[in-house]
This record gives structure tokens, sequence and C-alpha cells, in this order.
């Protein structure tokens, strides 16, 4: 699914160059769900723009969905975004004078699809974050967890091949936290591949897969047991 | 298609959203875009051939009649009435005509109401009709030099007998009767080229069209430049003396007849000189009506001065939106952003901003003829010499429109650039 192998990304200044990723190797197979962790600065978040193609690398290669991805043009870059990648932002970065309808609308746009079957996809979307009630809401009108919520579901309008999501719980209390796990677990359960950075031990120990990332490098595969099938995480959506 | 109405449809509400930002933003270019407009309607106007189809084959006659030896003079379009009447006489040209230029008081001779009109009367020879393309409503031009007999012009026609055929009527004109034999339709020659000395370019058509040798013995007084170099005692005592008030003007069909003409003004000079006068060099001057009206400075330096600093001013508020642009994109870079990461190629946000540009554009439009036309009439309450000058026809709205909707998409293209340039990991948290 995704294939990185020597992977650097150099942030350059006038004066000074940052190694934010360096031999960078990692591979995702399909229906995994990876999460991320590592220091502050470590360059989580540069591997998850890299790898959703809002970031450039410097050396490398990289093959998402069997596709390369160096030397694309940004047609073709934004076309990969719009078809196999779904963001989840830590800040949920929906717009804020769109209802919710309008928001997850906004993908779709993109991708052509006509007036009936974005409406058919919103709807469903809506229906697997259990917000399917509230399309005419505006965001302010929401809680945090309902507002990452929507964000999934804008993520998921798609049917993209991949999730990705940077600390999407960073800014929930726990409960909402829990909620939005509980929701990632469920979509990962159905069949979604998904990467996740997130600061919470918890979290990564309850997921899938866990590597970390020191100094721009992953430095641990360690695999933990899949242990969101036996959670005692109680969700109420 | 659907594209687009999503792009209209996210640019409209950018607008409401932003309402007090948008109206400001496009006050500045309207006005800038409307002084400009205004400007360019009064040059446009100014600089308009008042007689397209034949132009080239009307000329202004200049002798170089002066008596005195005064090298440096400028060249002279007035003439004195012996100078007129040898030019009259020319065999070559299709029309000759003199003329000078009178003002008068005139009424109806059977109105009961006393009110006199002031009329503007243009004493000029018969050819005057021909060689303006001047048209006739009614009737026709007088048939002998020292008729009593008059053409009016079609507004003192409405103002003094309501319109309609005035032929036969009479005029009372200074206290005496004046038989109208024609009546103008509604006539307009934008410059007056005929009239174009001393700031009368934008006079209306005349009132009356009188013979000239008429209006001499009628004392009518000459109303443009006059100079004379001895006494003159009444209007009618200019014939034979060194009166110098009449315009000539020729329509010659070719070169050959232009050639002849200028032969026929040069031994004229010549024979003059033979006599002692026309002490200057030989400066006798055929100017086709373009030519003509550039010699008079039919467009006034000061128009040209405004007209540059009008540009000026316009590319300020270009630069003036552009930056307040500039920082709007900036504010909606996350917006920006997201639509990329979800999808949008830099394209779309292009097409997006052209989109915008151009909704922008047209409420420009909308504002910048309002405010052109606010301009137009504060400048002709400024300078009413203007007045004539105030067209604004439909190519000028056209230009209106076409410069409101390139000056906003100029503005937006910068801001637009750099919005499409923004390196996308940077924007989104
Ligand atoms: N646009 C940029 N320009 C220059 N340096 C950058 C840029 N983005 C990130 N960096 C640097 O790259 C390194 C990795 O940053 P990154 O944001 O990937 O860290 P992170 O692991 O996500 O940290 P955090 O846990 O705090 O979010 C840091 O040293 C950071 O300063
Ligand atoms: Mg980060």
């Amino acid at each position: 699914m995704l294939n990185m192998k020597n992977i650097s990304r150099i942030y350059r200044s006038d004066t000074i160059q940052t190694h934010a990723l360096r031999d960078f190797n990692l591979e995702v197979k399909e229906g995994e769900f990876v999460a991320v962790t590592g220091p502050s600065g470590s360059g989580k978040s540069t591997f998850l723009n890299v790898a959703g193609l809002l970031d450039s690398f410097d050396e490398g290669s990289y093959e998402l969905d069997g596709v390369n991805i160096k030397g694309l043009n940004d047609d073709e870059l934004s076309r990969l975004r719009n078809e196999k990648i779904g963001f989840i932002f830590q800040n949920y970065n929906l717009i804020p004078d769109f209802n919710l309808f309008d928001n997850i609308d906004m993908p779709l746009r993109y991708r052509g699809f006509n007036a009936a079957e974005r409406k058919r996809r919103i709807t469903h979307a809506l229906e697997q974050v259990g917000l399917a009630s509230r399309a005419n809401y505006l965001p302010s009108q929401l809680s945090g967890g309902q507002q990452q919520r929507v964000a999934i579901a804008r993520a998921l309008a798609g049917e993209p091949k991949i999730l990705l999501a940077d600390e999407p719980t960073g800014n929930l209390d726990s409960l909402m936290a829990r909620q939005v796990m509980e929701l990632l677990h469920s979509l990962n359960e159905a069949g979604s591949t998904i990467i996740m950075v997130t600061h919470d031990p918890e979290q990564a120990r309850a997921v899938g897969r866990n590597v970390q990332v020191i100094d721009g490098q992953i430095t641990d595969h360690s695999v933990y047991a899949p242990s969101h099938d036996n959670t005692s995480i109680v969700v109420s959506v | 298609m659907e594209m687009f109405n999503y792009y209209i449809k996210l640019s409209v509400r950018n607008l409401i959203r932003n309402r007090l930002f948008f109206i400001l933003m496009i006050s500045t270019l309207a006005v800038g875009v409307g002084v400009f407009l205004a400007n360019i309607a009064i040059i446009k106007s100014m600089s308009a051939d008042p007689i397209p189809h034949k132009s080239d084959k009307i000329f202004n006659v200049s002798l170089n009649v002066w008596p005195l030896d005064n090298s440096d003079a400028e060249l002279l379009e007035i003439m004195r009435y012996d100078d007129a009447m040898h030019i009259l006489k020319n065999d070559i040209a299709t029309h000759t005509m003199v003329h000078y230029q009178s003002q008068v008081y005139t009424r109806d001779i059977n109105s009961k109401n006393l009110t006199r009109h002031q009329a503007v009367v243009r004493a000029t020879t018969p050819e005057f009709f021909p060689l303006t393309d001047a048209p006739f409503a009614f009737g026709g031009v007088w048939q002998q030099d020292y008729a009593k007999q008059i053409v009016i012009g079609d507004t003192l026609n409405q103002q003094v007998f309501g319109g309609g055929n005035s032929v036969g009527k009479v005029l009372e004109i200074d206290g005496k009767p004046f038989e109208i034999v024609g009546v103008l339709k509604p006539w307009e020659l934008k410059p007056l080229f005929y009239n174009a000395s001393f700031g009368q370019k934008f006079a209306k058509t005349d009132d009356i069209y009188a013979p000239i040798e008429t209006a001499l013995d009628s004392e009518w007084a000459i109303a443009l430049r006059s100079m004379s170099s001895e006494r003159i005692n009444s209007v009618s005592d200019n014939r034979g003396k060194n009166g110098f008030f009449i315009q000539a003007f020729v329509q010659l069909e070719n070169q050959q007849q232009k050639n002849a003409m200028q032969e026929y003004i040069d031994n004229y000079s010549q024979y003059r000189k033979a006599q002692g006068e026309f002490l200057r060099a030989n400066d006798n001057r055929l100017l086709d009506v373009n030519q003509w009206l550039t010699h008079q400075k039919v467009v006034d330096e000061r128009m040209l001065a405004f007209a540059l600093a009008s540009s000026l001013f316009l590319a300020v508020c270009i630069f003036n939106a552009s930056s307040l642009l500039l920082a709007r994109y900036h504010s909606a870079r996350f917006e920006t952003g997201l639509r990329r990461a979800v999808g949008a190629r830099i394209k779309d946000v292009f097409y997006q901003g052209v989109v915008e540009s151009m909704l922008i554009g047209l409420c420009c439009a909308v504002l910048t003829l309002i405010f052109g036309w606010l301009f137009l009439q504060i400048s002709i309450t400024l300078f009413p010499a203007l007045q004539q000058t105030s067209d604004i026809d439909i190519t000028l709205i056209l230009m209106g429109i076409g410069i409101a909707l390139i000056t906003s998409f100029i503005s937006m293209l910068y801001p637009l650039i750099r919005s499409c340039r923004t390196p996308l990991s940077t924007t989104l948290k």
C-alpha cells in the first residue's frame, strides 16, 4: 500500500539545514493500522505530509498504492491526494461557514462526481460517523469530538485507500478522544488502512502496529498484539 | 460547468462574507477606472473626426496675408473680405465656402411674445451646406448673395416655432425681417471643425445661416477672432479694407485638385506681393480637417496631462487593490491549503480565483460606470467648455466594463499566484 525507501526530507533556510527525515524506511500493508510516535520535532508530521503528498522529499523512493510518486506533476499528485488519501488533522480544519454537508462535499467536487453521487456519499459518510441528522449544522454548533468526526467523514467520503491522521485526538478531552479512536478502530476493522501520529502511548498500544520516529528515522518496529478487538472502551456515539 | 457554478457559489460566499473588504477594494478600483474612463470619454470626443467620410477632402485655407513684415508671425487662418472673395471665385474646388460668426437677438415676427432669443449666426456662402453635409429638413439655401433670407437650425426652429416646417416664416433679427428658406435637421458636428479657432471647437451647430453679404450689410458683429491694420468704422466697412475675420474652406477631391488650389492661392499671394502687400514669405496652406484640428490644438494639452495623471492614479488604485487582496489571500491561506490537501489542483485554485476576479470585475464595472458618469458631470460643472464633449456612448461603456474586468484581474493576479505557490505542508496543522 505504502512503501518508502531511504526517504530524506531536508528543510533549507539561508543559514540552517534541518534533516526532518533521513533514510526513512517504512512499508505499510493494506488494512494495517499504524501508530507513529516519537518526541516532538522528530519528524512525524513531516513523514505524514510526505506520505500524504502535501510535501515533497529530496531523496529516496516512495510508492503509494502501486504508483511511484517521484516526478509526478501537480495535477497527478492532486488527483492521487483526492482519490487515494484521506486526511485527518489535529485542528479538524473544517470551513467554519460551511455546513457539514458542504464541508464533506469539498473533496467530492474536485473528484467531478455529479450531485446525486455526492449526496449519496456525503449521507453515507455522515452515517458512518453518526452525524447523519446534522448535515445542515455549522461546525461551530458541534463539540470538538463531533467536529473531528465530521473531518473523518470528509476523509471517508472519497473512499480513500489510506487515512492519514496527525494527532487526531490532540485537541480533545479523553472521553471525546475515545469516541474518535473507537471510530478509527471500527473503520480499520471494516478494511481501512490508517496511519496515525499520536503522543498518547495508550492509544498507540491499542493499535496493531507501532513505529517510532526519532531524529527523522524509524528506530523501532515493534509490533504489538492488536488489542482493539477486546477493548474495554465504551463508546457512545 | 458544474465546477464553474461551484466557483461562482464560492466566490459569492466569499464576497458576502468579506463584504466590507470587497466594497472597499471594489470602490478603490472603480474610482480609478471611473476617473480614467471620464478622461478617455472627453479626449475621445475631443479628438473625434467630425466628418470622417470626407475629412481628408475638406481643407482650411490659410493665407499669408498679414500686411506687415512680421516674419515669425503664426499661420493666419482669418483673411480679409477681398481675399475671401478671391478664393470664392476659384473654379478648382468642388465646394468653396467662406464664413464668419456673429451673434444676434431674434424672435418670430408674428409672435405676440416679445422675448428675443440669442442666436449664433453663421454668415456664409451657399456651398457651406454641401461642404459640411448640413442636412436640410425643409427647403434649401438662398439664391441671391444679398437676399434677406436665412436657413435656421433645428434648435432655434424648436425654440421659436416649436418645430415643423418653418419655410416661409419670418424671423425678426435685430429689428429687421428675414425670410426662412430652409430648416436643418438636428445636426451634430463634434468638433465643430469650421469653427475650431479660439475655444469654439465644441460649440453646437449654428442657429442661423445667412448670406455673408447680407450679414455685412446688416452690420452683424464679428463674434470670433478679428484683427485689422487700419481703422474700420463698421462691419460693412470691412469690404476693401485690411480687416481680417473671414475663414475659408474648400473641398478638394484629389491631389491634382489640391495642387491646383495651392497654385491658385500662391499666385494670388504673388500678385498681392507685387502690389506691395504680403511682405512675409509665401506660406499659404491647405490643411485638411484633421491637420487643421491638430493645428488648432483641439485636444487640450491640459487634458493630455490630466490623462497621464489619471492613468497613474489608476495604477495606484490597482496596486492598492492588489495589496488589499494580498492580505486577504494570506488570511485565506488556510482554506486554499485545505482545498489543495483534499485534491484541488493548482489550476483549480487559480480558476476559482479568476472566477472571483471576474465577479469582482463585474461589480467594479457597475460602480465604474456610475463613478465615470459622476466624474464627467463634475468635469462639466467645473469646465463648462466640456459640455459638448460629454458623450458616453456604447463603445465607451463596453470599454469601461472591459477595463474594470481587466484591472480587477490584474489586481488579483499577483496575490493569486502567491496563494497558489504557498507550500501546503505549512498551512495545515
Ligand atoms: N516548513 C519547515 N521549514 C523548516 N523546518 C521545518 C519545517 N517543518 C518542520 N521543520 C523542522 O523539521 C523537524 C521535524 O518537524 P515535524 O513537524 O515533522 O516534527 P513532529 O515530529 O511532527 O513534532 P511534533 O510532535 O511537535 O508535532 C523539526 O525540527 C522542525 O523544526
Ligand atoms: Mg507534528
